[in-house]
C-alpha cells in the first residue's frame, strides 16, 4: 500500500535535503582558501540555492511538523551566509557556529527522512484491508523486531 | 517493476499539483530536479522510463524540445497551463512530446498522468542472453559505443552489434566498415546511432556476417562519429552548467 501523505512528505524532504547539501558544498568551497577564485557564476548558484531555501524552508518544516524545532537554526544559517565571499570572510568562531547550526538542521532532516522511509517500507507490505484492520485492532499487529 | 520518472519543475514545492498525483501512483519512483542542466546530468547518469517537464507553456516546451535533441528515444511529457496554441501543438507533435494541460480539472489531469505512467510500464525490456555465435562481447562502461564502432569500422567488419542496457536493446548493422542500419525502439538510422552513443552502461555483442537488408544510414562512419561526438560534447557541456 502506498500512502500519499508519506510520499508527499518524503518528496518535500528530499528536495529540502538536496538544497541543504548544495548549500554545504558552496559553503565548503567558499571556506577553502586554496581556491582563490569565486566566480560570478558561483555566487549566482549560491543565491539561487539560498533563495530556494528561504522561500521553502518554513513551508516544508511545517508540513513535516518540525517548524518550531528547526526554524530558528535554519534561519541562523541562511542569515549568516550572505554570499560565498561573505562566508570566506567569516571568523573561525562564526564558521564553527555556522557548521554546528547546519549540522543540527541536516541531522534532524536525515532522521525524519529515515522515519518516513521506514513508514513507507512498513506500508509497502500491507494491503489497504490489513492496514485498516491493524488500526482497528492494534493488538493484531506483528511484534516489531 | 518500478517505473522511474524524472520530473523537471522549477518550483516543485509550491507548484506541485502533478507531483501530488505522481505521489499516489503505485510502483512509480520519481526524482525531481529544478533546472534543465541538472536534468540532463541525471539523464546521462541514470535510466528513466519517462521525463516530465512542468512549467509555463513556452518555457516547458523549450526545455522539452532541448531534452529531445539530446535524448531522442526518451518518453517526454510536457505539463503546461494552456498547451493549446497551434505552434505549441505543432512543435510538440514534431518532437514527439506528449502534452497535457494542467489548467483543466483534477480528474482529467489524474487520468492523463495515470495513462502516461501505464504506457511507460507496458514497454518492458527483453531479457539479456548470450549466444555462442557472438564474436565480441563487452561492457559499455569499459568501452564506449564510439570506441568499439570505430575499431570495427577501421577493421572493415560486417555484422551486427547488439547493445543491451536498462534503456532497452538496440542494434547497429555494419557492412564493410560502414554503418548500414541502426534501430532502437521506434528510432531508426542516425537518431538511433546518436542515442546509443550516449549509453554509458550496458553490454554489447557482435555477430560477424549478419547484414541488414534495410539501409537507414547512408553517411560515412567518420561523419557520423564527428557529429555524434560533437552532440555528446554539447550534452556534457549542458549538464556541466548545473548548480554545484
Amino acid at each position: 500500500m502506498r500512502d500519499k501523505i508519506v510520499e508527499t512528505k518524503l518528496r518535500l524532504l528530499t528536495l529540502q535535503l538536496d538544497n541543504w547539501k548544495k548549500l554545504h558544498d558552496v559553503i565548503t568551497y567558499g571556506l577553502d582558501k586554496t581556491k582563490p577564485m569565486i566566480s560570478a557564476e558561483r555566487e549566482r548558484q549560491f543565491t539561487e540555492i539560498r533563495a530556494n531555501l528561504l522561500q521553502e524552508t518554513e513551508h516544508v518544516f511545517e508540513e513535516l511538523g518540525i517548524l518550531s524545532e528547526l526554524s530558528g537554526r535554519a534561519m541562523n544559517v541562511l542569515q549568516r551566509c550572505v554570499s560565498v565571499r561573505g562566508v570566506r570572510e567569516l571568523s573561525n568562531e562564526e564558521v564553527r557556529r555556522l557548521e554546528s547550526e547546519w549540522n543540527g538542521v541536516f541531522t534532524k532532516l536525515g532522521v525524519v527522512q529515515g522515519q518516513l522511509k521506514s513508514r513507507r517500507k512498513t506500508l509497502a507490505g500491507q494491503t489497504p484491508l490489513t492496514y485498516y484492520l491493524s488500526r482497528l485492532f492494534p493488538s493484531l499487529q506483528p511484534a516489531r523486531r | 517493476m518500478e517505473t522511474r520518472l524524472l520530473i523537471l519543475n522549477a518550483d516543485p514545492v509550491f507548484q506541485d499539483r502533478a507531483l501530488g498525483i505522481f505521489d499516489e501512483i503505485d510502483d512509480t519512483e520519481t526524482r525531481v530536479v529544478r533546472r534543465l542542466p541538472e536534468a540532463v546530468s541525471v539523464l546521462l547518469a541514470e535510466n528513466f522510463d519517462g521525463f516530465v517537464v512542468e512549467g509555463e507553456a513556452a518555457i516547458a516546451l523549450e526545455q522539452a524540445t532541448n531534452a529531445r535533441q539530446h535524448f531522442p528515444s526518451l518518453n517526454i511529457i510536457c505539463l503546461a497551463p494552456k498547451p493549446h496554441d497551434e505552434e505549441f501543438i505543432s512543435v510538440a507533435h514534431q518532437q514527439k512530446i506528449l502534452r497535457v494541460s494542467t489548467s483543466g480539472g483534477e480528474r482529467s489531469l489524474r487520468r492523463q498522468l495515470h495513462a502516461f505512467v501505464r504506457s511507460l510500464a507496458q514497454g518492458g525490456i527483453p531479457a539479456e542472453g548470450i549466444d555462442p555465435c557472438h564474436s565480441l562481447i563487452g561492457n559499455l562502461n569499459q568501452f564506449s559505443a564510439a570506441e568499439i564502432l570505430q575499431m570495427s569500422c577501421l577493421g572493415q567488419r560486417s555484422g551486427r552489434f547488439t547493445f543491451k542496457s536498462g534503456r532497452g536493446n538496440s542494434e547497429i548493422y555494419l557492412a564493410h566498415g560502414s554503418v548500414r542500419h541502426a534501430v532502437f525502439g521506434s528510432l531508426e538510422g542516425e537518431s538511433a546511432v546518436a542515442e546509443i552513443f550516449r549509453w554509458r552502461q550496458g553490454r554489447f555483442y557482435f555477430e560477424e556476417g549478419i547484414i541488414s537488408q534495410v539501409q537507414s544510414v547512408d553517411r560515412p562512419w567518420a561523419h557520423l562519429l564527428i557529429d555524434n561526438l560533437q552532440k555528446l560534447d554539447e550534452t556534457m557541456e549542458l549538464s556541466a552548467t548545473g548548480p554545484v
